[in-house]
């Protein structure tokens, strides 16, 4: 089994726009920005300097923002992108905005409404189908769909794929964007606890060894990766005593003892229920262990990319402590993501 | 090469209706399910088609059509397999899908557009993650789950990736498949496209028009192969490998060398520990766009040569289900090796020239293989191919 290096990191939110050093200036000044803007939508001034005419005509909103993400992440890698380079795309929501365009046009006008340009959008993969093609990713291309917890999944599989040598280089990490329609319902259906935002978040993962071979500035290592299914109904938060069965999982793969733990991020994003159900499980898998604990809701809002911020963020944490951080994710319905970085 | 994974479940929910019996039989006889929509509205479509699954399959009318299909075809997956409540428990959970609850929204959408429309419940069943989180929730599944969304390919994606998870270790059996409904976006969709042949669709066909739509489930139950045999399940077929490559050229066309479809191919077959020559027959993706059989045939000469191999489309009889599409073309391509028994490409009359194999026109053939590739290709240049060894 291969060991998995972080090498770079993209953002595109409207928090933060960069690769690691950005991500690195967002946490330091943290504590002061937080709920200076509300994360919400990315500002087309962000969008317009990233893209030329043909881009921005060519590719939809939420295309560009996972492809701008995924150029910073590669960037900020120094990696060149080949056959081996893989996708790996998390998304909740995926270009809605698009589908819905795309009907409207057909409600307007008929048959003759309906734009064939706007029709792949209508298909989640639509993202990682563009980013591949933006970053000559010709390996491993996923779009893994899940409530809220979609980035850290992507994140955890790709990691998986990389230590089990399927896939030699993989940007993993989401994307979402806010749609007026989306939100309506949400609302609706009491569906609005979240603090829903919109941007793209990426990292880049490679072996380790390989990474060290070309000289590629290492920013911490995916020691271990899990995915479980908590009992749970669909859309509902389980039995708050439940076995965090990731996270034990996780940390046994990471050979990393609970008591261990440095720091652990959480969503932490406004869901009241699903968040002290999160907690709960945190605490029963650590025991009478209290790590740090952070949340990076209050700077960037709930989206697909904010894992890849997350697991910036916790390998700068454990460079900077010398511990293992988690990065831990739970879903309603009962996807729970579990990832243990080490720094370098 | 990877540790043999046995295929020790099947369940499906075909055009042909619910069970893997009609579907086989179906696939067999050569009968073909392509007939006038009724679910959506075609009026003013070039296309007015589509292999709709018929009434039957049951479950709560409170659930989206396709988590119908994905509970029936899973539920008899894990029956086949004889697979219990307990074990279920650590089973993993995969699922390939693209439509969701799409069919029902879009009737909420509609009806919005004409008046002012609370959002029913149904809409949290939207996304494609609502069928896993259905058939966990109902099915107890508490292993690692996810929903992969592959575009056409996504039901063949789920098995690579539940596949990986049981031979990695991760989880000691996985339920995995693919499951649609047919909705107004992907009609009217394919419909812009001038993807859709008016008539039903003649994969390899020298005159085909395109393809026709289709919708379903499929599920199979996988696990490795020794802890299968040691609990004296019945074994299909084993998957033995799987390829996954991106195109990265273009979002809706493939690469018109087949560059990235071969790739997938030779990937699997490295995977299985396979050569070109030991296998003999091949479910092919098969959508009777002019386009993309003529790739598929070239992708698929330059890695096993000319004419030997056998290829079918089981789309021209169950229309392209999309995200199960996979799934239940790699049941059929298990069943094959089982039956010894090649589904047709029915419709096939002329065969186009610049497909240099025998696409078994009309009738199903009696020929035994030791080993059948399943291609899936979708939009965005995601190629999967899966390897099936006989059991």
């Amino acid at each position: 089994m291969r060991r998995v290096a972080v090498t770079g990191v993209g953002v595109l939110t409207g928090a933060v726009a960069g690769g690691a050093d950005a991500v690195r200036g967002l946490l330091a000044e943290g504590a002061a920005r937080a709920g200076a803007r509300a994360p919400g939508e990315i500002p087309a001034s962000t969008l317009t300097a990233l893209f030329d005419d043909d881009d921005a005509r060519r590719l939809s909103r939420a295309c560009q923002l996972a492809v701008g993400a995924a150029r910073l992440a590669v960037g900020d890698a120094g990696l060149v992108p080949g056959a081996d380079l893989g996708v790996v795309v998390g998304t909740e929501f995926g270009d809605l905005r698009s589908t819905i365009e795309f009907v409207d046009g057909y409600l307007g006008r008929g048959p003759g409404g309906l734009s064939a340009l706007l029709f792949p959008n209508t298909v989640m993969n639509t993202m990682a189908a563009t980013t591949a093609i933006a970053v000559r990713a010709r390996g491993l291309s996923l779009t893994l769909n899940a409530p809220t917890v979609a980035g850290e999944l992507a994140v955890a599989r790709a990691a998986s794929a990389v230590r089990a040598g399927r896939v030699e280089a993989v940007l993993a990490g989401g994307v979402d964007q806010l749609d007026p329609v989306l939100l309506e319902a949400l609302a609706e259906l009491g569906d609005g606890g979240d603090a829903r935002s919109e941007g793209a978040g990426f990292v880049v993962l490679e072996p380790l060894e390989i990474a060290r071979a070309r000289g590629a500035r290492i920013l911490g290592e995916i020691v271990g990766s899990a995915w479980r299914a908590l009992a749970a109904r669909p859309h509902g938060v389980g039995r708050r005593a439940a076995r965090a069965s990731a996270i034990d999982a996780a940390l046994g793969q990471a050979r990393v003892a609970p008591a261990a733990v440095g720091s652990v991020q959480v969503s932490g994003a406004g869901d009241v229920a699903r968040d002290r159900w999160e907690r709960t499980l945190v605490e029963r898998a650590l025991g009478t262990h209290r790590p740090r604990v952070g949340m990076l809701a209050p700077l960037l809002g709930r989206h697909s990319g904010v894992a890849a911020v997350a697991v910036a963020a916790a390998a700068m944490d454990a460079t900077a402590s010398g511990a293992p951080a988690l990065v831990n994710a739970v879903a309603r319905g009962g996807t729970h993501v579990c990832l243990v970085v080490a720094g370098p | 090469m990877t540790p043999p994974v046995a295929v020790t479940g099947l369940g499906v929910v075909s055009p042909f209706g619910a069970g893997v019996k009609a579907y086989w039989d179906g696939l067999a006889a050569g009968a073909c399910a392509i007939r006038p929509a009724t679910l959506i509205e075609t009026e003013g479509f070039r296309c007015r088609l589509a292999a709709e699954v018929p009434d039957g399959v049951g479950g709560s009318v409170r659930r989206s059509r396709a988590d119908r299909f994905a509970l029936a075809a899973a539920r008899e997956a894990l029956d086949d397999a004889g697979v219990g409540r307990r074990e279920r428990a650590e089973a993993a959970l995969v699922v390939g899908a693209v439509g969701g609850g799409m069919l029902e929204a879009e009737a909420w959408y509609w009806e919005r557009h004409r008046r002012p429309t609370r959002a029913p419940a149904v809409l949290r069943s939207t996304f494609p993650s609502s069928h896993a989180e259905a058939l966990g929730s109902v099915l107890g599944l508490g292993g690692p789950r996810e929903t992969c969304v592959a575009a056409c390919s996504s039901g063949a994606a789920a098995l690579a990736l539940a596949a990986d998870l049981v031979a990695d270790g991760v989880a000691p059996l996985a339920l995995a498949g693919g499951v649609d409904a047919l909705t107004r976006i992907c009609f009217m969709g394919f419909n812009a496209l001038k993807l859709l042949d008016p008539d039903p669709c003649r994969p390899f066909d020298r005159a085909r028009r395109g393809m026709s739509i289709g919708e379903g489930a499929a599920f199979l139950v996988l696990e490795r192969a020794d802890r299968a045999r040691a609990r004296g399940a019945r074994v299909w077929a084993e998957l033995a490998g799987a390829g996954m490559t991106t195109d990265a050229y273009h979002v809706t066309a493939p690469h018109p060398d087949g560059e990235g479809m071969s790739r997938a191919m030779r990937g699997a077959l490295d995977a299985a520990g396979v050569s070109p020559s030991a296998v003999g027959y091949a479910n092919a993706h098969g959508t009777a766009t002019p386009q993309n059989d003529r790739i598929e045939a070239r992708a698929i000469r330059a890695v096993f040569g000319e004419g030997r191999l056998l290829v079918s489309s089981s789309k021209s009889m169950i229309g392209h289900t999309m995200a199960a599409a996979g799934a239940l073309e790699a049941v059929a391509t298990v069943l094959a090796l089982v039956r010894e028994l090649i589904p047709p490409t029915v419709h096939l009359e002329a065969p186009d020239p610049d497909v240099a194999f025998d696409c078994v026109p009309c009738t199903a053939r009696e020929v035994a293989v030791e080993h059948a590739i399943s291609n899936s290709f979708g939009f965005g240049g995601q190629n999967v191919t899966l390897v099936f060894r006989r059991a």
